[in-house]
């Protein structure tokens, strides 16, 4: 059974009320969702209240899941809409008003307290993870999203552009305003380091 | 030295669909224009640094089965043969339990059988029992004590023998001390014995020094008469 049928299979299973499916539903994209969360909130609480609130989400709309695209497609698509939202309310609750680069949060933070007990390839996973994270909280969440988008889940410019509602161009030179700042800001830390 | 075509050049090259002609032209550009080129290579590196994410575990969470189970009313999960038996084990050791704490009999004889509650008790054996018992703890504690008089007798053996020796050197040194305060006695005695000797020969010989020049006063009238 390939991938597709077998969200098939579970999303039906679930809109018929087996609580099993739904569960192996949410173990197929938990992962991809919580990681893109990392990506765009910058830390591990708002990446799991991501998590919460976009699976939230597909519960609440499994219903409305036609099957004309991919689940997946469907479930970013959420994903994406959620983080929006979701980056949205801290800016209110924190009282920013513009969109620039949200230096209040702590990157680190996303780094579990007890990563000094891992094996060391952890703590290297940990360590590119925490740069990355670093790098990407430099940009703008707008900026941040289109290089979420593009770059880790591989989306065309007209994807992004449709997603996000606006031209294909406008998609590409925030990609390629956000590559830029993201190079200047690497090349900063390389000559301070 | 920048180049004007920089950014709208490394735009396009980023694009998804990008012509074929525009993809050569854009080659061509590359080859000639060192600035582009050495953007264009930056910007790969950050793309690619970016790219070296590892996926991280996701904390637990309940996945929304709660709310799922809840809304869908599963109260229960279906309880099945082998759910209807689960209770059997907790319920075998509860028996187990109950047998143990009232001390359960069961015993078959030629008239049937006496299933009794608690231990029979039989008097004569239940004496014997406490005799020996007492006879044990008597001949322990015999044992004990003759263990501590040894015990306490080398103890105090050891004891007197520390004080005598303690004793008998502090005599030693008491008698030391004694004779050398008596040396010194005698010798500042003698010291002084002889100062007052050497005094009193001074004194006599002052005494004689008189006595001649009172004679030779004396002889010096009688003269002079």
């Amino acid at each position: 059974m390939s991938s597709i049928d077998e969200d098939e299979a579970l999303t039906a299973a679930a809109l018929n009320g087996s609580a099993v499916a739904w569960e192996k539903l949410v173990r197929r994209y938990e992962s991809r969702v919580y990681n893109q969360g990392l990506r765009l909130m910058g830390n591990p609480a708002d990446a799991m209240d991501l998590v919460q609130e976009v699976f939230l989400g597909v519960y609440r709309n499994l219903h409305r899941f036609r099957g004309d695209a991919k689940f997946s497609s469907w479930v970013f698509r959420i994903a994406h809409n959620k983080a929006v939202d979701l980056n949205r309310r801290k800016r209110i609750l924190a009282g920013t008003v513009s969109g620039g680069a949200e230096d209040d949060q702590d990157p680190l933070d996303s780094v579990p307290t007890d990563a000094r007990s891992e094996p060391d390839n952890r703590l290297v996973q940990f360590e590119q993870n925490k740069n990355t994270m670093e790098l990407l909280m430099q940009l703008p969440f707008e900026q941040r999203l289109i290089v979420e988008l593009k770059i880790f889940q591989s989306l065309t410019f007209e994807e992004i552009a449709q997603m996000q509602d606006i031209s294909e161009n406008t998609a590409k030179t925030r990609f390629y305003t956000a590559l830029r700042k993201l190079k200047t800001v690497s090349e900063e830390n390389h000559a301070l380091s | 030295m920048p180049c004007p075509k920089t950014e709208h050049l490394l735009q396009e090259y980023f694009a998804d669909d990008l012509a074929p002609l525009a993809g050569e032209e854009i080659e061509r550009h590359l080859a000639q224009c060192e600035h582009c080129s050495q953007e264009l290579e930056a910007l790969l590196l950050t793309q690619t640094q970016l790219s070296t994410w590892q996926d991280e575990k996701t904390p637990h969470w309940d996945r929304g089965v709660e709310l799922f189970k809840r809304e869908n009313g599963i109260s229960k999960e279906p309880r099945g043969w082998f759910s209807a038996w689960q209770w059997v084990p907790t319920a075998a050791s509860l028996a187990m339990f109950g047998i143990l704490m009232l001390n359960i009999s069961f015993a078959t004889t030629e008239s049937g059988f006496t299933l009794s509650f608690g231990a029979e008790v039989n008097d004569a054996d239940l004496q014997d029992v406490v005799s020996s018992l007492r006879a044990e703890q008597e001949a322990e504690f015999d044992a004990l004590m003759a263990r501590f008089e040894e015990r306490q007798d080398a103890n105090n053996l050891q004891l007197i023998q520390a004080v005598m020796t303690q004793t008998q050197q502090s005599s030693a040194e008491n008698l030391d001390r004694l004779f050398a305060y008596f040396e010194e006695q005698r010798i500042q005695d003698m010291q002084l014995l002889s100062q007052s000797y050497q005094q009193l020969v001074d004194s006599d010989y002052a005494t004689i020094q008189s006595l001649q020049d009172l004679a030779q006063f004396v002889s010096f009238q009688s003269s002079v008469q």
